[in-house]
């Protein structure tokens, strides 16, 4: 265990250089920095990926109740889903979100104790991984588009009111550019978001032989899935654009968040990530 | 040292057009004009030539009166004018301030338009041509050659010369910043002006896919269009090809707006609120700017590009203060190569690399030896290496005291020598020819 946690640490500290670094290399604009900040990225990716391993192969089944393993999980498939959008549409910028979401989430899931989660009888495999699996993707998607959302609104801004870049405002992409990842975190996000939704549903039928427990996060995430389902349908039938898009796409990742840390850490649900596992 | 650098020069900060047109040294060689002489003042130089500056950079006697004489006499006789006009409008740097002009020349810093780029091609196309010439050596190859990577530092390490410093350019910008690549993108001409047509031509450099050209009359309309193999419209047409054009650039004559916001809101339902830029460069405006309160679309008329412009040139500014920084930096050390050009500390450096590298591989020997080894045969070792080493510098180093009590001038084979044994410890790059190649 204690291997676990210096592996731990040392994937901690790779993402905390990998942050720091990027945000020096934007000030500073120095695209060397860049690099090396997005290789000590990926290095904690990679070491991630090998931990996340490790830990379901050797203790398998008892791993996935453990709360630890899924805040895990999130912070890796945020990085999961920037490195694809860095490869796709050569956005590196985006790692000003990735990087310090990620050590966040990472670093939370070594601060809590590890606790097992009160998951009842049987783990319907399937629809329990299409579940996890599909919104852990779906809101590295949205946080994408929250960044790509915030980075486009400042510079649409300087641009409208005609206000004086600053070389880190020169040095962002277009807001074309913003766009398009909005665009495909919305496209791809939202599908998924429903297909967990769904399959979380299904899941409940089968284990607590009730599709709907009017849970807290029930509630919170038929919600989201709303203003979601809106933001897809107006994108899709090629009404929107822009500002409103990106907005929309921030205050429904402001919103999983709050479901996530307010409701999995604070009420009581069933989704619960207490430590106490009440 | 025997020798010093000079550097004359009249420039946009010094003197009038006409003097400078008067003055300027195009097509002058400084070995037919007499400049450089084998026994005279001076023994190296170097001419820039260019509308904003001419600029004589030499190499010669310590004795200022005598190289400035030789030095005025030369290109008042080159322009066919009078040394006194000419002696009232020059400066005169030495040493230390010649280089740190000339480094500062070839970053942009004194130019007209701070950090434009055509002055350091400039400045390689002279040291081409002095080079062809003959005219420079050891001193002025190695100065141009530092100018040259000195400007190349300060372009990447600072934003002197990155943002848009002309009307047509900032617009450029801007929609490069709103689009991206332009080369999916539309633009639309209306008004078939000068202007219109300068900005268009900038927009096709960037590889735009289509120009539309709308005007009042539509042979005019046609004319342009041709010109850059484009649709023709009338004024009338422009709202049907609106939903195609993602940069508009207007410039009609016309006194009362043409387009209104209310007008656009159709145009962006049609194209799917894609953006639109459009720049408004007719004076009284043609675009009301109510329009640049509907979502994704961004106006500017000629009085924002303008400011653009202004504060890019302010920003350049502050960036010239960290350029100068960089400069003195790379003076200093062009300084301390050229006080290494005497002969006593290249002998000194040679020496003590010849003793690090001894001491090094015997270091290294000893390690492979057994630990209980006797002192007579480490000491034995030592001097083997020692004298090994010192054997082998025996020869360059009398041969460049032989050449420097021979000629009076050394610098050549001091230089060589240092290079040869890279006692400048410099990094070399893999391909430090690689840029040549190519031309």
């Amino acid at each position: 265990m204690l291997s676990f946690r210096i592996l731990d640490l040392v994937i901690a500290l790779l993402y905390l250089s990998g942050a720091v670094s990027f945000l020096l290399g934007i000030i500073y604009s120095r695209n060397k920095i860049q690099n090396i900040s997005a290789c000590l990225t990926i290095a904690g990716f990679g070491l991630h990926t090998v931990d996340l391993a490790l830990k379901y192969s050797l203790g398998l089944g008892e791993v996935l109740t453990q709360s630890q393993f899924y805040i895990s999980l999130l912070a890796w498939t945020f990085l999961l889903i920037f490195i694809l959008l860095w490869w796709r549409l050569k956005l590196k910028f985006l790692s000003l979100i990735a990087a310090p979401l990620a050590l966040v989430i990472f670093t939370c899931s070594l601060a809590i104790s590890p606790a097992t989660l009160p998951i009842p009888g049987l783990l319907q495999g399937l629809w329990f991984g299409l579940h996890i699996g599909s919104l852990f993707v779906s809101i590295a998607l949205l946080a994408m588009a929250f960044g790509a959302g915030l980075a486009y609104l400042h510079l649409d801004n300087k641009i409208k009111t005609k206000s004086r870049m600053g070389n880190v405002t020169r040095d962002l992409p277009s807001l074309n550019t913003f766009d398009r990842v909005n665009h495909w975190a919305v496209m791809v996000g939202f599908p998924l978001f429903t297909l967990g939704t769904l399959s979380g549903f299904i899941w409940a039928a089968f284990t607590w032989k009730t599709i709907f427990s009017w849970d807290p996060k029930e509630v919170f995430t038929i919600a989201i899935w709303f203003f979601f389902a809106w933001l897809f349908h107006k994108r899709a039938t090629g009404g929107w654009k822009g500002r409103k898009p990106a907005k929309l796409a921030i205050l429904i990742f402001i919103l999983s968040l709050i479901s996530f840390v307010g409701i999995n850490f604070f009420t009581e649900t069933h989704h619960s990530l207490r430590p106490d596992g009440t | 040292m025997e020798h010093k650098i000079h550097l004359f020069g009249l420039s946009h900060k010094t003197a009038e057009v006409e003097i400078r047109e008067k003055f300027a040294l195009t097509g002058f060689n400084p070995i037919d004009a007499g400049l450089v002489t084998k026994q005279g003042p001076v023994c190296e130089a170097l001419i820039l030539s260019t509308c904003n500056r001419v600029e004589v950079l030499c190499v010669g006697i310590p004795e200022d009166e005598q190289v400035r004489n030789r030095v005025l006499e030369t290109w008042a006789g080159f322009c066919g004018a009078q040394a006194d006009l000419l002696a009232r409008h020059i400066y005169h740097y030495t040493d230390r301030d010649a280089v740190r002009h000339l480094f500062s020349v070839a970053a942009s810093l004194d130019s007209m338009v701070l950090g434009e780029p055509q002055i350091l091609g400039q400045l390689k196309d002279a040291y081409r041509k002095a080079v062809d010439e003959h005219s420079t050596g050891v001193i002025i190859n190695r100065m141009l050659h530092k100018s040259f990577s000195s400007a190349k530092r300060t372009r990447s390490e600072t934003a002197v010369s990155s943002s848009a410093v002309s009307i047509s350019y900032a617009a450029v910008e801007l929609a490069k910043k709103i689009f991206g690549e332009l080369d999916n993108h539309r633009a639309m001409l209306i008004g078939a002006g000068e202007m219109a047509e300068l900005a268009a031509l900038h927009l096709l450099n960037q590889g735009l896919k289509e120009i539309m050209v709308a005007n009042r009359t539509l042979e005019r309309a046609r004319e342009l269009a041709d010109r850059f193999q484009g649709k023709a419209m009338c004024l009338e047409d422009i709202f049907n090809y609106l939903p195609q054009a993602d940069i508009i650039i207007s410039s009609t004559g016309s006194s009362s707006a043409i387009i209104r916001a209310r007008d656009l809101r159709e145009v962006l339902r049609k194209r799917k609120h894609s953006p639109m830029f459009f720049i408004d460069i007719a004076v009284p405006r043609d675009i009301d700017p109510d329009v640049n309160q509907l979502d994704n679309i961004y106006l500017y008329d000629i009085d924002d590009l303008q400011e653009v412009v202004e504060e890019n040139l302010a920003g350049r500014k502050e960036e010239a203060r960290k350029a100068e920084g960089i400069i003195e930096q790379e003076v200093a050390k062009f300084e301390k190569w050229l006080n290494s050009l005497d002969l006593s500390p290249t002998i000194v450096d040679l020496l003590n690399k010849g003793e690090t590298i001894a001491r090094k591989e015997v270091k290294k020997s000893l390690r492979n030896l057994p630990a209980d080894l006797d002192d007579k045969t480490r000491q034995t070792m030592e001097h083997l290496a020692e004298s090994l080493v010192g054997k082998l510098y025996h020869d360059p180093i009398a041969f460049l005291k032989r050449r420097s009590r021979e000629e009076g001038s050394s610098e050549k084979y001091i230089d060589l020598a240092r290079k040869v044994f890279n006692l400048d410890e410099e990094q070399i790059p893999d391909n430090p020819h690689a840029d040549k190649k190519g031309k």
